[in-house]
């Protein structure tokens, strides 16, 4: 952020200052005072996770593969259970992993899939992309299946799915996250240090 | 009159507050978040257009910031960083909520919900919500980081993700369209 006494629209040679646009900054610069109970609500929140141990409980999720008969084609729990088999290693994929072992820091190839019928895009967001929407897009697969591949460290996220860009859809395959406090469904994923 | 020691010395910097929560001192952290609540709440609330989605959207970003608290390499500039947790959290606000809804403002007018207020003041101020309503999304937030945070492109690029080109764009377009609005109206 800077401050300065430039004129806000006297940058940028494509938007030539007009007075209207002057006068709704200047209205839109004025201060705007939340209430203090943010402060308190977040300590209060951060105080019980920190005495429930919230986010302990989750990690000891047996890293084990779980075929998604119920959720999946027949074929694409197949394809998913032989590569779990070929690459058993103790990584839990967010609702599959299943590549060869990563780098030297440890960091591992983590696929996530997501069946649903949208129409347009859906997108991952989670504690590994600063829950940005627009970073992790999944690409469509076929049979209504979205994935995409993301490189993960070992250690504990939580995740979840943006639909068609309006609609929140945790992964039904992983555990919920226990501080699923953003109103919002949110999953887990424990990538396990080898 | 001069400030005494004692007085400067209880403003500690940024990076002395980060280093004590990172230490386990979470007291620490509420001080961080007084600072930021009134600088960066102002953004919340334009993008997301009323109080209880903003308040809602900095409880998030102060909570990811906290736990992530690690992952901030250079806690001198923790303000660009937190402010990064806030505009990507905004963003997923608005998807959650659905662009309808996000224009929940003109929705209101209709009723005759929105205009519950008395004060002329503050029917001015529902209007200017309002207009900014009724631009996308994006639109809204590259208006709000160029004019009302003061970012230049080059900032506002490494915070969106988002080409240089294609931001100027955005506020162009964002401009023509608060004009065309507020035209039609006495808010400003």
């Amino acid at each position: 952020m800077r401050s300065d006494d430039r004129s806000p629209l006297a940058e940028g040679s494509e938007d030539p200052a007009d007075p209207v646009i002057e006068r709704l900054v200047a209205r839109l610069r004025e201060p705007v005072s939340l209430s203090p109970g943010v402060e308190r609500v977040v300590l209060e929140r951060l105080r019980a996770e920190a005495a429930s141990g919230a986010g302990q409980s989750e990690a000891a999720v047996p890293l084990v593969f779980r075929p998604r008969s119920r959720r999946w084609p027949a074929l694409v729990s197949a394809v998913a259970a032989g590569l779990a088999a070929a690459f058993a290693g103790g990584v839990l994929f967010g609702r599959w992993s299943t590549r060869p072992p990563g780098d030297a820091a440890g960091v591992r190839p983590v696929e996530f899939a997501l069946r649903t019928p949208a129409d347009s895009a859906v997108a991952l967001v989670g504690d590994f992309n600063d829950w940005n929407p627009g970073a992790t897009p999944l690409r469509r697969a076929s049979d209504g299946v979205w994935m995409v591949t993301v490189p993960l460290r070992p250690g504990r996220y939580r995740y979840t799915f943006i639909v068609d860009g309006t609609s929140w859809r945790r992964d039904p395959a992983a555990p919920r996250a226990l501080e699923d406090d953003f109103g919002a469904p949110t999953s887990v994923i424990t990538i396990a240090q080898r | 009159m001069t400030a005494s020691p004692s007085l400067l010395q209880v403003s500690p910097s940024d990076a002395e507050l980060v280093r004590r929560v990172r230490q386990g001192d979470l007291d620490a952290y509420g001080p961080l978040m007084t600072r930021y609540r009134l600088r960066f709440g102002r953004y919340a609330y334009h993008l997301l257009g009323n109080e209880s989605d903003a308040e809602e959207a900095l409880q998030d970003a102060f909570t990811l910031a906290y736990r992530s608290l690690d992952k901030c390499r250079h806690p001198e500039r923790f303000a660009a960083w937190l402010f990064r947790i806030l505009v990507n959290r905004c963003r997923t606000a608005g998807a959650r909520r659905g662009r309808e809804q996000a224009r929940r403002a003109p929705l209101e007018a209709a009723d005759g919900v929105g205009v519950s207020h008395p004060a002329e003041e503050a029917m001015r101020q529902e209007e200017l919500t309002r207009s900014l309503g009724r631009l996308v999304p994006e639109q809204r937030e590259a208006f709000l980081l160029k004019y009302v945070e003061e970012l230049s492109y080059e900032e506002m690029a490494e915070l969106t993700g988002a080409g240089e080109s294609a931001l100027k764009m955005r506020v162009k377009r964002a401009c023509e369209r608060l004009r065309h609005l507020l035209s039609e109206s006495d808010a400003i």
